[in-house]
């Protein structure tokens, strides 16, 4: 194992330790808006960890599926913050 | 595989690990969604560079490339929309926690 897989592993678990915090806070959630908030921070972590995964393991599927993942994060956050904004279930 | 790669990638780390102090450590809602959007925006355009010095093949740096010009548009506009709906909804600017809002 050299230096450059080193550095993605430790890339790996970072993002993980990061992930389990961020869920952490979205459990706690002060207001509705830190748990989208939390929502887009870990679809960003999920994001950043398939792109890690793909190039340890040379794979350029594994690229294509963090763009288009990345696409349906974006339509989450954007289509709920639209859905709390129109007044959410009570209207 | 150069150094750069090693000082860009450590650099996204401490990014990210300064994005989660933000939010465990902030007491208002829009200076703790300001502050974690823009850190994260830095610390992701960071560590997708720090992949492209990594990555050994053309094609992923093209991927790679892609999915930064993506994330540079999308990450302030979700952050945006998302404060723009808890100002509509009608929190106010200078809330603390626990002031019995939503």
């Amino acid at each position: 194992m050299d230096a450059r897989e080193w550095l993605l592993v430790s890339t790996l678990v970072f993002l993980v330790v990061a992930m389990v915090a961020s869920f952490v806070r979205l459990v706690q959630g002060k207001t509705l808006w830190d748990r989208i908030l939390m929502l887009n921070i870990i679809s960003t972590k999920v994001i950043l960890f398939v792109a890690t995964l793909a190039v340890w393991m040379d794979s350029l599927i594994l690229l294509d599926i963090a763009i288009s993942y990345g696409i349906i994060g974006f339509l989450t956050i954007t289509l709920l913050s639209k859905f709390i904004m129109a007044g959410g279930r009570e209207k | 595989m150069t150094v750069v790669a090693y000082v860009i990638v450590i650099l996204a780390w401490l990014f990210i690990l300064f994005g989660l102090v933000a939010i465990f450590s902030l007491k208002n809602l829009y200076t703790r969604i300001l502050s974690a959007a823009t850190i994260d925006t830095v610390g992701t355009m960071l560590l997708l560079m720090g992949l492209m010095a990594a990555s050994k093949d053309i094609a992923d740096v093209i991927r790679l490339l892609l999915l930064v010009v993506f994330m540079l548009i999308t990450g302030p506009i979700s952050s945006h929309v998302n404060i723009r709906s808890a100002y509509l909804v009608g929190i106010p600017l200078d809330m603390k926690d626990g002031d019995g809002h939503a």
